[in-house]
């Protein structure tokens, strides 16, 4: 009996060894990631983009090291300040809480957390603890303003926005001055549908625009896709697309998009984390860098005159460059 | 505002607003029956929502949009029978049973996206189909004439269903049990039957009311698309008086609305979007509160009917 | 006799709740399923979750604070007669104006602007749901209707407010836009109760306001004219009461404790005015009240009940990773199901004439009873 006691004992002694050894083992080597979504991981948009670059990512570190969790439809604050403080009492080392609504909440439960690093934006306000990244829209805005200045037969370019704030209005700022620059005769027209999520409204809001002579259209966040849709119907008229690649919507439609290489800059999180920075810093996304690319549509590239397409290119360097700067609005209307 | 011909956008508005006219109008008929018979139904925004995914589905696997809306009615028609069990048979209060439809039905039409499409992509609806000879006169050409199918099928719907509500048997039997239950139960109407009835037919038009968003209007499918239009279908049976014709006015008041205010801000008329948005809901209110009082309503409204209870 | 009727009573009630939810989760495991995951793991963690740590518990609170307060609005005005859709709208509006004094003065000693704060959300509730209750009484314009539009009203009104005239000055001088009130001064915030947790005190003030409800429908003149005004507009007139005023000041009840609701989220867990705040508590609190049996000492374990509930399927989404909209979907199915079985409540004679031989003596009296509690 003893001895099957003592024998007992040493198994569990190994099996708690063995455990911690791998517990130990893991905590090292893989990262574990959550992301938290306003809407969905297919809204074609927004949230899809950093959902898709963090799958990429996974992909390319192997699902051994990193892991990824998503919650997603947290449009209010309540709810997701539930997921990420769950996040975070699970051990997850970064918490990406994808929206500049999430600020109050990312900044509360950080202070609870120390050693987690969380990630937030579009926003600018950064913790020891906290990153806060932004896509500098307004410069794939410009060369998609640009686009639309040079090329409008109509000489109307119109934008199906969201809500008039954050990024949006980003956006449509250097979206206007870039068509200004190319055509300062242009009418420049924009909408807001009042909604983030209604793609019907954005597609009537489209339509209207088509009907009212604009043959150039853009738009932000997921509603937009309604927007794309709309514009397919119409012989004539194309679309610029922000956040993602959205030509799979309508192939011969959507001529360029702005996208957002997400995976580049979480994995220089990681790279940050790995030299002990887990937080105070300020992201950005940019053609500087390669994490704003310009994506022309390679079935539509021959749509686009030669002059024009080189100086697109030649703004783009020039914003890489530092010669070019794509100005921001002064506060709000 | 130059090189715009008033006249287009005055014709630019009207059309907009009929093409915006009818989810309203498909569903707020629908909801004027289950009203009549005296049910309130709150869970239109729900029914719409499946019936979008059910027309954009089956659309996008079979290719064939017409049926599409078919499967999308009977999506509906199951779903009103699943309100008419508890709101009828389980008489459950009725705008409580209809927000809990609502709920089930959000979630469920978004996991089965999720689950059976799982990306954003779009299908080939219904085409504008301009009326031969009619489209082609000057001004009521564009504005009624050169809209898809379904448009003109709910504006057909008004006359229909006032015919119906008024001058057949049937109908009858639905205002007397609207209003005086017991008395139509000792003269042998079944008026739980009758209520059935109603809460399908109304479960039908709001599922063809939702597929008309994915398959005759955005020609695809995301999360919420509804984005509220069920519970105005509601708001607009109210502001009808549970009459076809009224609620073809308030309807068309609604959608012209939204339809201006679009133009409004397309056109560049200064002034914060936010109250361009909320134009149609402030004159909604407005135009029924200035309209002659009249508190007249299906007396026997939201109250289930038990036979024991006298 | 009785009283151990009564407790037979609601013993078969809570077992009719627990049989309800039950089979909605039956339902839902289907859906659990279709979803690709394993129902039983997922249950587990959604029943665990709520119970695991502080977190769980006090996070079920924090939803149920705003959840009571809504749900005892919709109390008051079920009882007077009216149903109110409009509370998303009128926690929008209580917050917005609440926020706009308390940042007005930030300089203020708290005794005197915090109750200031509270005072003007419920004004501002009760003002936009007054009004709804006025347009109804002198205008003849539905409740259902003018309550819808306005919810969509108020959003967009709020969302000009926040992104405009009212943003943090912080956003204008980043140039980030986000539209959001700047923080409310530090003085007035709701003290967190548990470390570590977002757990406040609004919670207590709730549970004491449903008891102030309790007395003022049942044991003021007001109150029971209310109820009367309720129960049988027709005869509530002939006994002489202005059923019509009645049932504004019910709406405006029901519009102060929505907008109260909305100010106590601020205060406790946002300490800012921001985008999508109301999260769908006008609605789940009509649901809280039902399940509350629409009284106000029932709604607060209704509250907790129901904030487990969606905090514990909330968690079991991102357990099991399934999709979150069907946390949705089974909460929708629960709230059927609850208000299907609620049949049993009203007429416990159905029950006993499937499950048991008829006894005319105990039916007769049943019946005599269920009539007197019909609410």
């Amino acid at each position: 009996m003893k001895r099957f006691t003592k024998g007992l004992t040493a198994v569990f002694v190994l099996v708690l060894l063995v455990g911690v050894c791998v517990g130990f083992g893991e905590a090292s080597s893989k990262v574990r990631i959550a992301l938290v979504l306003a809407s969905t991981t297919d809204d074609m948009a927004w949230s899809q983009s950093m959902y898709d670059a963090l799958l990429a990512l996974q992909k390319q570190l192997g699902k051994d090291k990193m892991e990824l969790v998503v919650s997603e439809r947290l449009g209010n604050p309540v709810d997701a300040g539930a997921a990420i403080r769950q996040y975070a009492d699970q051990g997850f080392d970064i918490v990406i809480a994808h929206g500049a609504q999430f600020q109050s909440v990312v900044f509360e439960v950080a202070e609870d957390f120390p050693k987690t690093s969380f990630a937030y934006g579009s926003a600018f306000k950064t913790a020891p603890n906290v990153f806060a990244y932004e896509p500098l829209a307004q410069q794939g805005a410009y060369l998609n303003g640009l686009l639309a200045g040079y090329m409008t037969k109509t000489g109307i370019v119109a934008v199906v926005g969201p809500v008039e704030s954050g990024d949006a209005v980003k956006y449509n700022y250097g979206f206007e001055q870039g068509v200004r620059a190319a055509n300062p005769k242009a009418n420049f027209r924009i909408a807001y549908t009042g909604s983030f999520g209604d793609v019907v409204g954005a597609g009537e809001l489209a339509k209207v625009h088509m009907d009212a002579g604009a043959d150039f259209l853009t738009g932000s966040s997921q509603q937009a896709v309604g927007a794309v849709r709309a514009c397919a119907e119409r012989p004539g008229v194309y679309w610029l697309a922000t956040d993602m690649d959205q030509s799979s919507l309508a192939p011969d439609k959507v001529l360029a998009s702005q996208v957002y290489h997400w995976e580049k800059l979480v994995s220089h999180m990681l790279d940050l984390r790995a030299q002990g920075i887990i937080g105070g810093q300020h992201l950005y996304l940019s053609f500087a860098d390669g994490t704003l690319e310009f994506r022309v549509s390679p079935k539509l590239a021959d749509k686009i005159p030669a002059d024009v397409m080189s100086k697109i290119e030649k703004a783009k360097q020039e914003i890489i460059d530092g010669t070019l700067v794509i100005e921001l609005p002064k506060g709000t209307k | 505002m130059q090189g715009i011909v008033i006249s287009d956008v005055i014709i630019g508005i009207l059309a907009t607003g009929v093409r915006l006219l009818a989810p309203f109008l498909f569903a707020s008929l629908g909801e004027m029956f289950c009203q009549r018979s005296g049910v309130f139904n709150l869970g239109v925004e729900g029914i719409m929502m499946m019936g979008a995914f059910v027309g954009f589905f089956v659309t996008l696997r079979l290719g064939n949009p017409y049926l599409g809306v078919v499967m999308a009615i009977l999506a509906g028609i199951v779903l009103g029978l699943l309100m008419a069990l508890i709101s009828v048979t389980m008489q459950a209060p009725q705008g409580i049973s209809g927000i809990g439809l609502h709920m089930f039905c959000w979630g469920l039409s978004g996991l089965l996206f999720r689950v059976y499409v799982g990306f954003i992509t779009s299908i080939d609806g219904f085409k504008p189909l301009p009326i031969p000879g009619l489209a082609d006169i000057p001004v009521l050409g564009p504005i009624l004439f050169q809209h898809n199918w379904m448009v003109y099928l709910s504006i057909l719907f008004v006359p229909i269903s006032w015919f119906v509500l008024f001058k057949t048997n049937w109908g009858l039997k639905v205002r007397a049990v609207g209003v005086a239950p017991q008395a139509a139960d000792t003269l042998g109407v079944n008026v739980n039957a009758v209520r059935y009835q109603c809460l399908m037919l109304g479960g039908a038009l709001a599922g063809l009311a939702g597929a008309f968003l994915t398959v005759g209007q955005a020609n695809m499918y995301a999360d919420n698309i509804t984005a509220g239009r069920g519970f105005i279908a509601v708001a607009l049976v109210y502001f009808g008086r549970w009459n076809p014709v009224g609620i073809l006015l308030g309807s068309l008041l609604f959608s012209m609305m939204n339809s201006l205010q679009l133009w409004i801000q397309v056109l560049g008329i200064n002034f914060p979007y936010e109250f361009a948005v909320i134009l149609p809901y402030v004159v909604t209110i407005a135009a029924l509160a200035v309209a002659v009082k009249n508190v007249w309503a299906p007396t026997a409204l939201g109250k289930p009917f038990r036979r024991e209870s006298i | 006799m009785k009283k151990s009727n009564r407790l037979v009573q609601s013993l078969s009630q809570v077992a009719l709740l627990a049989g309800a939810l039950l089979l909605a989760l039956l339902v839902g495991a289907i859906l659990i399923a279709i979803a690709g995951a394993n129902p039983l793991v997922a249950y587990k963690s959604m029943f665990l979750g709520p119970f695991s740590g502080k977190f769980g518990m006090t996070e079920s609170l924090v939803k149920a604070t705003p959840l009571l307060l809504v749900g005892l609005g919709v109390v008051t005005s079920f009882r007077s007669g009216i149903l109110n859709i409009g509370g998303e709208g009128q926690m929008v509006m209580g917050a917005i104006a609440g926020a706009a004094v308390a940042l007005a003065f930030p300089k203020w000693p708290a005794v005197i602007l915090l109750p200031l704060t509270l005072i003007v959300s419920v004004l501002a509730g009760a003002v936009w749901g007054g009004f709804a209750g006025w347009l109804k009484a002198k205008l003849g314009v539905n409740e259902i209707l003018s309550t819808v539009m306005l919810n969509s009203i108020a959003l967009q009104l709020c969302l000009y407010l926040i992104r405009g005239p009212m943003i943090d000055p912080e956003e204008i001088a980043y140039g980030t836009g986000t539209p959001q009130t700047a923080q409310l001064p530090r003085q007035i915030w709701m003290a967190r109760l548990v470390k570590g947790t977002r757990f406040h005190w609004g919670f207590f003030l709730a549970v004491a306001l449903a008891f102030v409800v309790f007395i003022f429908l049942w044991r003021t003149t007001i109150g029971y004219r209310m109820r009367a005004a309720g129960e049988g507009p027709d005869a509530a007139r002939a006994a002489g009461i202005n059923v019509e005023k009645y049932q504004i000041l019910a709406m405006a009840m029901a519009g102060g404790f929505a907008g109260l609701a909305g100010m106590v989220e601020v205060l406790g867990v946002h300490r800012r005015v921001l985008e999508g705040l109301s999260a769908g508590y006008g609605f789940s609190g009509i649901v809280v009240a039902l399940f509350g049996r629409l009284h106000p000492i029932g709604a607060i374990p209704a509250a907790i009940l129901f904030g487990m509930l969606t905090l514990g399927a909330d968690m079991m989404q991102r357990a099991v990773a399934i999709p979150a909209a069907i946390v949705m979907a089974i909460q929708g199915l629960v709230v059927l199901f609850v208000v299907g079985s609620d049949i049993f409540v009203r007429h416990p004679e159905i029950w006993r004439r499937w499950f048991r031989k008829k006894d005319p003596d105990t039916l007769g009296r049943l019946e005599a009873d269920s009539a007197g509690n019909r609410n």
